[in-house]
């Protein structure tokens, strides 16, 4: 299969990026700056990602907000036009989470549902809609200085405010701006024109905004634990289940999932998503056993060291009953690694 | 690509740099680069028994961990405790402070199977 390739895959190859495959598309890992670095640079003042892999499906029509409302699980009717969301597409019969989502509401009838690179065809037969993303690249810009930085050449993409939806005009290119990132940070999201890209990018470079690769999204992510779907989301996993129950209206009287989704309620989930924190620099790793008192009890879902805390952090799956403080072991490849269950986010800003 | 022509290299991407019959390994700029970020280095215990070709430490870096290979039969005489708070040396000078241990050997023939830095490169370069 040829990888796809983000409109500034020139940008990425010119500042030496290392490039992996990332659900089907090749994409910068890290710079020559290295992960740590650009993590902590979105911590401490701003960074940009290159995030043109997650797919945009355009979904345009009369009855297209009834449609979404019908579909996905979170109530739309809480936000309006000018408004993102976060949302899950569940399956029918189990509610495991197909994907999770962020819907860019533009206007009356007018709406970008934003699925994971590798989902991307499975949310549009749900939902129907245009899969636009080949036209587009999104830049994420995250930091506490992301949109001051943003503003001294973008200003008005800059003052769109959290989980906002502007259309801003970038030197005649018509760009959609939202209030949103996967860091942890304040931030915004640009989806600019395709031919458009390279001149924003070097804009913002320009302005001071390094580039970070996906390495550091992933490490700023877990973090602030916020779900990876393949990871904390996906088949045989629920909302419920880690931990975002919040996400499903529940008064809605209908969205795909519902009925299977009441009843793991009713019944009580099986395991809960929880934090851990573990002794020392060795990275748990998804897939290691965790145990407690003896007892292998869960599962690492992610797992890495965190460069605030200076020491490893992982979610796993593990009893619903399982109390903060609890200390675990972590099998890391036949090695035990001491931890113990903490509250999330990791790190708070 | 940095690739010191005093040194000796095996296809796991180590050096080895012979003094006598104690040699000092570490692992190469290429293959710290294709590592990522280091984040923790599993030492081994000094005195403790290697036999070539067999993993005795392991590197974790951000994006995955990776295996040392002893390059030579021995025992580790000497580890480098800097790696414990630091092991972003082996990122930013691998050939140097990033040196992972010593290990004394028992059969110098062994470093015979190792290539220069000539083959070395071609290695890397036939693989990138």
């Amino acid at each position: 299969m040829t990888l796809k390739r983000s409109p500034l895959d020139g940008q990425h190859r010119a500042l030496g990026a290392t490039m992996v495959e990332f659900g089907g598309w090749e994409m910068p890992i890290a710079y020559p700056t290295g992960t740590i670095e650009e993590h902590l640079a979105c911590r401490n003042r701003a960074v940009m990602f290159d995030v043109s892999h997650l797919g945009t499906v355009r979904v345009e029509s009369a009855d297209a907000f009834d449609t979404l409302q019908a579909t996905l699980t979170n109530d739309l009717g809480k936000v309006g036009p000018g408004r993102a969301q976060y949302t899950h597409l569940l399956d029918a019969n189990d509610a495991s989470v197909v994907d999770d989502i962020i819907v860019w509401w533009h206007a009356d009838g007018v709406f970008d549902v934003m699925p994971n690179a590798s989902n991307t065809t499975g949310v549009r037969s749900a939902i129907g809609g245009t899969d636009t993303t080949s036209s587009r690249a999104v830049i994420a810009v995250q930091g506490p200085d992301a949109k001051a930085l943003v503003s001294t050449v973008f200003a008005a993409a800059g003052a769109v405010g959290r989980f906002r939806v502007e259309s801003c005009d970038w030197h005649g290119a018509p760009c959609t701006v939202a209030g949103t990132g996967y860091t942890g940070e304040a931030g915004i999201e640009i989806a600019v024109p395709a031919d458009a890209a390279a001149s924003l990018w070097s804009a913002l470079l320009d302005a001071g905004v390094p580039p970070a690769g996906l390495g550091a999204r992933d490490t700023l992510r877990l973090e602030a634990a916020l779900p990876l779907h393949g990871h904390e989301l996906g088949a045989g996993i629920t909302s419920l289940q880690a931990g975002l129950g919040w996400v499903i209206a529940w008064d809605k009287p209908s969205f795909v999932g519902r009925d299977a989704a009441l009843a793991e309620r009713e019944r009580g989930v099986s395991r809960r998503l929880m934090g851990i924190a573990t002794e020392g620099r060795r990275p748990a790793r998804a897939g290691c056993a965790v145990s407690i008192d003896g007892v292998a009890v869960g599962e690492v879902t992610s797992g890495n060291f965190s460069p605030v805390l200076g020491h490893g952090i992982a979610l796993a799956f593990l009893p619903p009953q399982t109390a903060i403080g609890a200390d675990v072991v972590v099998d890391v490849r036949g090695k035990p690694l001491p931890g113990v269950v903490v509250e999330t986010p990791f790190v708070r800003h | 690509m940095n690739i010191p022509s005093e040194l000796r290299y095996s296809t796991d991407h180590e050096w080895v740099r012979v003094d006598g019959d104690i040699v000092t390994i570490g692992i190469t700029e290429y293959a710290q680069d294709a590592l990522g970020d280091v984040v923790f280095v599993e030492m081994p215990e000094p005195g403790a028994a290697v036999a070539v070709g067999a993993t005795f430490s392991e590197v974790e870096s951000t994006k995955s961990v990776s295996d040392i290979y002893a390059p030579v039969t021995g025992s580790i005489s000497a580890v480098n405790d800097a790696l414990d708070s630091q092991p972003e040396l082996l990122n930013s000078d691998p050939y140097g402070e990033g040196w992972i241990c010593r290990i004394t050997m028992t059969d110098p023939s062994e470093l015979d199977a190792l290539m220069d830095a000539e083959a070395y490169r071609a290695l890397t370069e036939g693989s990138s």
